[in-house]
């Protein structure tokens, strides 16, 4: 046992194998398969951000999935009176800016380090270039992206439904 | 939605890539090696990637390569060297044959135009012999011209070690970049990356596919055909293709020449010509549609252009390169200006197109 977990850790490098199996973890990436997600990784970019460091700001045109692996992301949108109110704070294992891969639309949230944070990028046309190689990969992503999709949506048409409801007659 | 940014500076970039360029022709020598490392290292790249994707460890994936290039270095060395070597060795014994035919043919055409030229007045005495020394001249310098090409040598030693360490860390050094990158900028420069290694890798690879379809379909008519020489000639012109359109020309010149004096029939020597025409065109048929899809689309102005300023700036070094980088400017021209569409005009939008919020 021993012995082949040595051997293997000769052949396999590391560092690619926990960014496999971090990509593994992900909702997005579920059913690809070994191969597949070495290709996958191939494709993208790891970078640190310190606290406090932007990611990208309210206004920037996107281009790029972020998968967080470490740390936590602050996405913040300024109000009409200069305030900046939080909308959601990403924790390892979430991703954000996944429209980006549809679409090239500015952002419309500020996304802020609030400690130090390992992110993987996945740009777009990266992406684009590996769905031309290997489609099955591209239908994989985007299979479970326009299912995540539905229930984003699905989910925000109850809570406008709950706040069109009139109240409850007493 | 408020701007919060000042407007892009265009000068300071300009600036900045006019020193990066005169420093590049200063530098060009010294250059020279990890330019065509870098090629190498992106024709092979795919490969290295396809199985480090499968778990290996990139380290033993080119470290493979290179046992498994030395390998087919070897074979090349052992077998199929020897034989262009002495394919060429026969072309040069032809030689002299070639000037005494070519001598036979001027004198036809001497005497055909004499006639025609003494009836004009024209001192057609004095044109010939001057045309005739220039020529000589031209084919006394030709052995230099070669031996000019012999510094490129060590760099058969030099560029696969550079190579080795660009496959090995390439993907750190762009790491390091996007590290060092800003954080806001991160998307931006990894635009241009992606721009750039497109256009850069499926030029780079393209051409490697046209120099090997255009040495082995000239090989293969050239053996059809009968001529001496055919794996020479082929290697010949299939390497001259790395330079754009150069190898068909170099294939019907050396092809040509050769059928000519091999059969002394100038139709031997036009069907070697068609033979490379044929060549060239069905390149530019079957293999330019396919390669041209994938990479940066070039105005025949722009590549002519490209060419010729590569040539003066850099002479032949520079006219191997003088369409990638012309395909790098045109990536980092288009991103810059959408990066400063997008700077300066942010917020606009596409007219009738709602923004989404998304994040």
């Amino acid at each position: 046992m021993g012995l082949s977990r040595w051997l293997k850790g000769l052949w396999s490098d590391p560092a690619t194998s926990r960014k496999r199996a971090f990509l593994k973890s992900q909702e997005l990436f579920k059913d690809l398969s070994f191969i597949e997600l070495g290709q996958l990784a191939q494709c993208i970019h790891t970078r640190s951000y310190q606290e406090g460091e932007v990611l990208f700001a309210e206004g920037d045109i996107g281009r790029a999935l972020f998968l967080l692996e470490q740390g936590r992301i602050d996405l913040a949108k300024s109000e009409p009176d200069g305030r900046r109110r939080t909308l959601y704070t990403a924790e390892p294992g979430d991703f954000f800016g996944e429209m980006a891969l549809l679409e090239q639309l500015p952002r419309t949230a500020t996304a802020t380090a609030t400690e130090r944070s390992r992110v993987h990028l996945l740009y777009r046309s990266k992406l684009d270039s590996l769905r031309g190689a290997r489609p099955r990969i591209g239908v994989v992503i985007m299979t479970h992206l326009a299912q995540m999709l539905s229930a984003r949506l699905r989910h925000a048409n109850s809570r406008l439904a709950q706040a069109a409801a009139p109240p409850p007659v007493a | 939605m408020s701007r919060r940014r000042p407007k892009p500076q265009l000068l300071p970039a300009a600036l900045l890539a006019a020193a990066a360029l005169y420093a590049a022709f200063l530098l060009r020598q010294a250059l020279l090696p990890f330019l065509l490392a870098f090629s190498v290292a992106y024709v092979v790249n795919p490969v290295i990637d396809a199985v480090e994707a499968r778990g290996a460890r990139r380290f033993h994936v080119v470290l493979g390569f290179y046992l498994l290039a030395a390998a087919a270095a070897f074979v090349l060395a052992q077998y199929l060297l020897p034989l262009a070597a002495a394919e060429a060795s026969h072309l040069r014994s032809l030689t002299p044959a070639y000037f005494a035919k070519a001598q036979q043919l001027a004198a036809d055409l001497h005497v055909g135009a004499a006639r025609r030229l003494a009836r004009s007045g024209l001192p057609f005495e004095k044109l010939s012999a001057q045309a005739l020394a220039s020529a000589a001249e031209q084919l006394r310098l030709l052995p230099s011209y070669l031996l000019g090409l012999f510094p490129l040598i060590s760099l058969l030693f030099l560029v696969p070690f550079i190579t080795f360490f660009l496959l090995l860390d390439g993907r750190q050094l762009v790491a390091a970049l996007i590290q060092a990158c800003p954080g806001r900028f991160v998307e931006a420069a990894l635009h241009l990356l992606s721009e750039i290694d497109a256009a850069l890798g499926n030029y780079l690879r393209g051409i490697v596919i046209v120099a090997l379809a255009i040495a082995a379909a000239s090989y293969a008519g050239l053996l059809l055909l009968g001529v001496n020489g055919a794996l020479a000639i082929a290697l010949l012109a299939g390497a001259s293709s790395f330079v754009p359109y150069l190898g068909a020309i170099v294939g019907a010149l050396v092809g040509g020449g050769a059928a000519f004096v091999q059969t002394g029939h100038v139709g031997a020597g036009l069907q070697v010509v068609a033979l490379f025409a044929g060549i060239r065109l069905a390149d530019e048929a079957l293999l330019q549609p396919v390669i041209a899809r994938r990479s940066v689309h070039l105005h025949p102005l722009v590549f002519l252009l490209a060419l010729m300023a590569g040539g003066e700036a850099f002479g032949f070094v520079g006219l191997l390169f003088a369409v990638p980088a012309a395909c790098v400017v045109k990536s980092l021209l288009k991103v810059g200006w959408e990066w400063y569409l997008s700077e300066a005009r942010l917020g606009a939008g596409p007219a009738g197109r709602p923004a989404a919020p998304y994040t």
